[in-house]
């Protein structure tokens, strides 16, 4: 089966830099307007990388709410020292970060880890029903979630290096190592089982 | 692993995706030639590089609904027509709530030692200065709060260049936590650490890189409980 194309992953990287500015200005005095294009560009990258990160749809939404919720009362504090994508972006992580802390290890119904919507497309007649998407998708949650974060940020999002590390709060040079042990570790887990590692 | 194993791994993703100059990259190649671990290393990285691309062309799992604007930007803003409706006692509370933390202060100055239990009247009931447990500042929105903890840390922050003391509700460093950051230390007593204290101010959340924690800033008001 290919695999689903997604047909809107560019992300909303807002026009002029002085647009931006004036715009979380607006939205720090508490204009309400301004607060909700904020909401309206960045709730779908957002969502992207939480229901990525967390797998778990009832568990993204709250997830979501509380990254609007966090990025709205911080605005005010926001030194433009990073694109407020960035910004929405690392935020979003800590909170899947903090979530998953406190949740201990995830209990996450079969259907949202293999996406209810590709369960007719893979099922195999008097077989399982695990087709390429969902073991993808499994084999990626499954990596510890450090790892998880690069893959989801370098491929879901695109982002380059420089804009991982002001995410993830780390050095490039600390994304490209991080990123070879995931994709190495990607590559484990989707190999063919009794394949020697 | 060598210095040069270091400096070719890292390129591995960018040489895959076509971005490293020709001289790197024929660096590289020669390196790998002559590498067996970092030879196997790139392999692997290869098949997982194009396993990631497959991933980022996946349809992510759509939300269903996302949530209204009014469920995300938190009840503290309240529309202008309900807010006019709340102005007014919400001035008169404030204006009383000033008094009763200037009473406070003055009573703790003249005492010397703080550390009086706060009463209900220094609540006052408009919750201008609303009680809220260290632990609960992740999930309760209010903005102006009093909040009762152990001084973990005293410390001057060179980015913002304010004093920074961080409140556990435990004395040691273990549990939720919050920063309480004074703008104007000369106005306050700073209180050493180890001692239980009450701390009145705003409540923030300091979404900044290296950050992502709670706050109490500006700290309006310290209050030693016991040393």
């Amino acid at each position: 089966m290919p695999p689903e194309v997604s047909s809107e992953r560019a992300l909303p990287r807002t026009g002029p830099a002085d647009r931006e500015t004036s715009l979380i200005l607006a939205a720090s005095r508490g204009d309400e307007a301004a607060l909700r294009e904020i909401y309206r560009t960045y709730r779908e990258p957002v969502w992207r990388v939480i229901v990525s990160l967390v797998g778990d749809v009832p568990q993204a939404q709250d997830i979501l709410q509380n990254v609007f919720f966090k990025a709205f009362r911080g605005l005010s504090g926001f030194r433009f020292r990073s694109a407020l994508f960035t910004w929405m972006y690392r935020i979003a992580c800590n909170e899947c970060r903090n979530h998953l802390r406190r949740r201990g290890p995830a209990t996450v119904p079969l259907e949202t880890i293999l996406g209810s919507r590709y369960e007719a497309d893979s099922a195999v007649p008097g077989g399982g029903s695990s087709g390429p998407a969902d073991t993808l998708r499994a084999a990626v949650r499954d990596l510890p979630f450090k790892l998880r974060e690069v893959v989801v940020l370098k491929y879901r999002e695109d982002l380059s290096y420089e804009e991982m590390s002001r995410v993830l709060g780390c050095p490039p040079g600390t994304v490209a190592s991080r990123l070879n042990r995931a994709l190495s570790e990607l590559e484990l887990r989707l190999r063919p089982r009794g394949e020697a590692r | 692993m060598t210095l040069s194993c270091f400096f070719a791994r890292r390129r591995f993703v960018s040489y895959l995706e076509g971005r490293v100059p020709p001289g790197p990259a024929a660096r590289l190649e020669r390196h790998l030639g002559c590498c067996a671990r970092c030879s196997d290393l790139f392999t692997r990285v290869k098949a997982g590089h194009e396993a990631g691309r497959a991933f980022g062309r996946l349809a992510p799992v759509p939300p269903g609904r996302f949530p209204a604007f009014d469920e995300v930007r938190g009840p503290d803003r309240r529309p202008r027509a309900r807010l006019a409706a709340f102005a007014a006692p919400a001035l008169v509370a404030a204006a009383a709530g000033i008094v009763v933390l200037f009473a406070v202060n003055g009573r703790h100055q003249a005492a010397g030692t703080g550390g009086a239990a706060i009463g209900p009247a220094e609540i006052t009931p408009s919750g201008a200065f609303m009680r809220l447990a260290i632990r609960d500042f992740a999930t309760d929105s209010r903005r102006q709060v009093v909040t009762e903890g152990y001084v973990q840390e005293v410390y001057y922050d060179e980015q913002e260049q304010t004093l920074h003391i961080k409140l556990g509700e435990n004395a040691g460093e273990t549990g939720p936590f919050v920063i309480c950051e004074v703008r104007d230390a000369r106005r306050l007593t700073i209180p050493e650490t180890g001692s239980r204290v009450r701390v009145y101010g705003r409540a923030r959340f300091d979404a900044q890189p290296g950050r992502g924690w709670h706050e109490v800033n500006p700290v309006m008001e310290i209050a030693v409980l016991n040393r």
